[in-house]
């Protein structure tokens, strides 16, 4: 491969290198934070998406070095290519913020805002939206379009009235499976998620229109209604698979296995494998081991940006977060007379046993053993 | 009378058939370009006639032909938009109907300029007898020897292909329906990249209206610098108005974009006046999607000049106090037009033609369909009026097509202009159902402002 030039571009006041073909999404990915404008429809590992929602929406102040006229309107950061030069304004242009906020009303309108029955709630992106760039009321006083009810099938529940028509699971249904069996209907406000005759959905892959879906829209039947999100334990696990790559989020309360997910990165998306291919699940693994015994489990899942599960907000990529405060500021310069630190006495909690490179759970000989 | 290029000859008996046409000098604009001219040639001269295109936007023609990717091996295509569906625009169908030879001609010289092989023609599915006409024609142009292989003698091959729709406004936006010709649905594209670069099976495609591809006959019989005479400033050529409402004569009429908007509608020639000696109320004067004027703000420019009938003079003023040209559907309504029904009327359009791939679009148009029905049925509220200005500005500019800002302009040149009947309709409920808002002071003199 010849190398790629890179293309400098300054979003919200901070310059960044990224080779050219990047879009401004991910350029301001790269950077993190606040600066990444949000996505509701773009998936970075599903050719195509993006460009509906509205809601990445920034101002491109400077189209590049050779020709640094302004962009006349908003554009969609997950579809335009990053220029040499480009300077773009997300969160320091108030024109930026203020259609954000009225693409968040306009996405709430026909939003049933279910969420207390919702299963998606608490990792829903669009509750995530609307608390960090929506108002805090509706201007619309009208009834709520709803839809006929749907079957897809014994595994995938349906809710049509809470769709956002983002298409990501149109183009999962293309991408990962052999045939696609469902697509969009009608148009305008009535268009829906269907699939014309009612028909299940029956393949490998299909269940990842699940964790693409943004909202709650598209659901797992055999969790539905069963716990809340924000209840259950995110754990690592994997397993030999011979459709997919195994390896999963499981999502547990005790020893039970309430549901299994792909794994997801910062930005709500499945996690690329070392090979650089998505993480994407088969049906097998995702809807019919329940059983602990099932899987291998890694380790604890560490879930960031969703509000309600992770408990600290991230404020930038994973791993790279510092506490805003440390130890000798939170004391405000005082020197306590008195500091215990109740690992550094403990003499159970020895710090030259590495418990997390246990294969079993540790046993009491496993400390008697150092001593002895 | 002023200057007629295209339908000069729609009248004459039997048009419609190859030997008519033929006769009445027809396909001597295919022959002279094919056998005298190159590619390069008709470029230019389309270019030098200043021919804007007729589809709405105005964008010159000659300048989209030369923005044609010309990669090595690769098709290029032709593709000819008759999916005519703005409300109140009616030409295309009416030179379809009259005197197809003259489109079929038209699209042979600019698929020859183009090189195009596989040219189409996508026309709305509810035009269902026009597509037996086109094919007619197209077959009586081949067994001449005007289409298929090595058209006269030139070496060059040019099939022409009627595809129909399946009747949704959006198709006629170029990226939707080159996606509906590709057989999907017709969800407009994200530009870039432009047709020009990737359209037609991600080939190099240039899609024009039906009078603009017609135009081109007379600019290559007559020459690009005689064509750009005609008319005024950047508004070269002649124009076909489908001219509707409160009129005593609606039809589809050609001018030569010289005359004022008063001579037209007033004028014997064309509109013949307002139906039934009423007074002219307001205009909307290139289809539904362009700004209404009150009858004051039409006949006259906000600087008090005369506005004529053409593209500069129409938009005289931006959106502020003007309007705009765009597919010539000329809309007339008289002193018993309620404006608020009418915006609701379009927007009720907009809503059902949303393709839904957007947010603001999809949502924002419904949306305004249901304030404006609450206002027009007297239940409305003063603070609906600014929430719809609201609505339609974050509507507008924030699409990826213009069917966003086609749906927003009506609403937001009503309340600009007609905001007081907006009003009336929330302080008087009742009278509001029984009667209509009237002429009130929309044809009153404006005042100009001495410079």
């Amino acid at each position: 491969m010849s190398e790629q030039p890179l293309f400098k571009v300054t979003i919200d006041n901070i310059t960044i290198e990224v080779p050219a073909g990047t879009t401004v999404l991910n350029a301001a990915r790269k950077i993190g934070g606040d600066v990444a404008p949000p996505a509701m429809c773009y998936y970075s590992k599903l050719q195509g998406s993006g460009g509906k929602c509205r809601t990445c929406l920034v101002e491109v102040s400077k189209g590049s070095d050779k020709d640094p006229r302004p962009m006349p309107k908003l554009v969609a950061s997950c579809r335009t290519n990053v220029m040499d030069g480009m300077e773009v304004k997300n969160i320091t242009s108030t024109k930026v913020i203020d259609t954000r906020a009225s693409i968040v009303e306009f996405l709430l309108i026909n939003h049933p805002l279910d969420c207390p029955v919702c299963d998606q709630a608490g990792e829903c992106h669009l509750q995530d939206l609307s608390y960090e760039h929506g108002k805090e009321g509706t201007r619309y006083e009208f009834q709520r379009r709803t839809f006929k009810k749907q079957a897809i099938g014994p595994y995938i529940q349906l809710h049509m009235t809470r769709c956002i028509l983002c298409y990501r699971c149109v183009f999962v249904a293309d991408q990962l499976t052999n045939k696609r069996e469902h697509g969009i209907l009608d148009r305008g406000d009535h268009s829906e998620i269907a699939t014309f005759i009612e028909k299940s959905l029956e393949n490998d892959f299909i269940g990842n229109v699940i964790d693409v879906c943004p909202v709650g829209a598209l659901t797992d039947k055999t969790f539905r209604f069963k716990n809340r999100v924000w209840f259950l334990k995110p754990l690592d696990a994997h397993r030999d698979c011979p459709t997919c790559s195994g390896k999963v989020t499981l999502w547990n309360r005790g020893d039970e296995v309430f549901r299994v997910t792909a794994r997801k990165d910062e930005w709500g998306e499945v996690e690329s494998l070392a090979d650089g291919k998505p993480a994407w699940i088969c049906n097998s693994c995702r809807f019919e081991k329940k059983k602990t015994s099932d899987w291998v489990i890694e380790g604890p899942r560490i879930i960031s940006r969703q509000s309600v599960i992770s408990q600290g907000h991230y404020a930038g990529k994973i791993g790279t977060h510092t506490p805003a405060e440390t130890f000798s500021a939170v004391h405000g310069g005082r020197q306590p007379k008195l500091l215990m630190d109740i690992h550094a006495v403990s003499e159970v909690n020895q710090t030259d046993i590495e418990l997390s490179l246990l294969e079993r759970p540790a046993h009491s000989t496993d400390f008697h053993s150092e001593k002895d | 009378m002023g200057v007629k290029l295209l339908l000069e000859k729609a009248h004459v008996q039997g048009i419609r058939s190859y030997e008519v046409y033929r006769r009445e000098g027809g396909y001597r604009g295919a022959e002279k370009a094919i056998k005298t001219m190159s590619t390069d040639d008709i470029v230019e001269e389309v270019k030098k006639s200043g021919l804007r295109g007729r589809g709405g936007a105005g964008f010159p023609a000659g300048m989209k032909w030369s923005f044609v990717a010309k990669p090595e091996g690769v098709p290029r295509h032709l593709v000819c938009n008759a999916d005519e569906s703005e409300p109140g625009t009616f030409k295309d169908r009416y030179l379809m109907e009259n005197i197809p030879h003259l489109l079929i001609e038209g699209l042979i010289i600019s698929s020859f300029a183009l090189g195009s092989n596989a040219t189409y023609i996508y026309i709305r599915g509810e035009y269902a007898w026009i597509v037996d006409i086109l094919e007619q024609a197209i077959g009586e142009a081949r067994a001449n020897g005007f289409l298929g292989k090595n058209i006269l003698g030139s070496g060059f091959d040019c099939e022409i292909y009627v595809q129909r729709g399946a009747g949704a406004y959006i198709c006629g936006e170029e990226t939707a329906l080159i996606e509906s010709l590709e057989g999907k649905r017709g969800n407009p594209r994200i530009k870039p990249p432009f047709p020009a670069i990737q359209g037609v099976w991600m080939r190099p495609t240039v899609v024009n209206n039906v009078e603009t591809l017609a135009s081109v006959v007379p600019i290559i019989n007559m020459g690009g610098d005689e064509y750009a005479k005609i008319g005024v400033g950047k508004s070269t050529g002649t124009k076909l108005i489908s001219a509707c409402g409160n009129i005593s004569k609606p039809g589809v009429y050609e001018i030569d974009m010289t005359i004022s908007v008063e001579e037209f509608i007033y004028s014997d020639e064309y509109c013949g006046g307002i139906a039934n000696g009423k007074r002219l109320k307001a205009c909307i004067p290139g289809g539904s999607s362009v700004p209404v004027l009150p009858a004051n703000l039409l006949l006259k420019t906000a600087k008090g000049e005369t506005r004529y009938m053409n593209y500069e003079s129409l938009s005289d003023g931006g959106f502020v106090t003007g309007t705009m040209m765009g597919s010539g559907g000329f809309i007339v309504l008289d002193e018993d037009q309620c404006i608020v029904k009418n915006t609701y009327t379009f927007a009720r359009f907009y809503r059902h033609e949303s393709c839904g791939q957007c947010s603001p679009c999809r949502e924002g148009t419904g949306w305004m369909e249901k304030l404006l029905l609450r206002l027009e049925k007297g239940q409305g509220k003063i603070s609906d009026i600014d929430l719809l200005w609201d609505i339609q500005r974050k509507i507008e500019g924030n699409t990826i097509c213009p069917l966003g800002d086609a749906a927003a302009w009506p609403v937001a040149a009503a309340i600009r202009h007609f905001r007081d009947e907006f009003e009336w309709h929330v302080t008087h409920p009742e009278e509001a159902q029984k009667r209509n808002f009237g002429l009130a002071h929309y044809a009153d003199p404006i005042h100009v402002p001495a410079v």
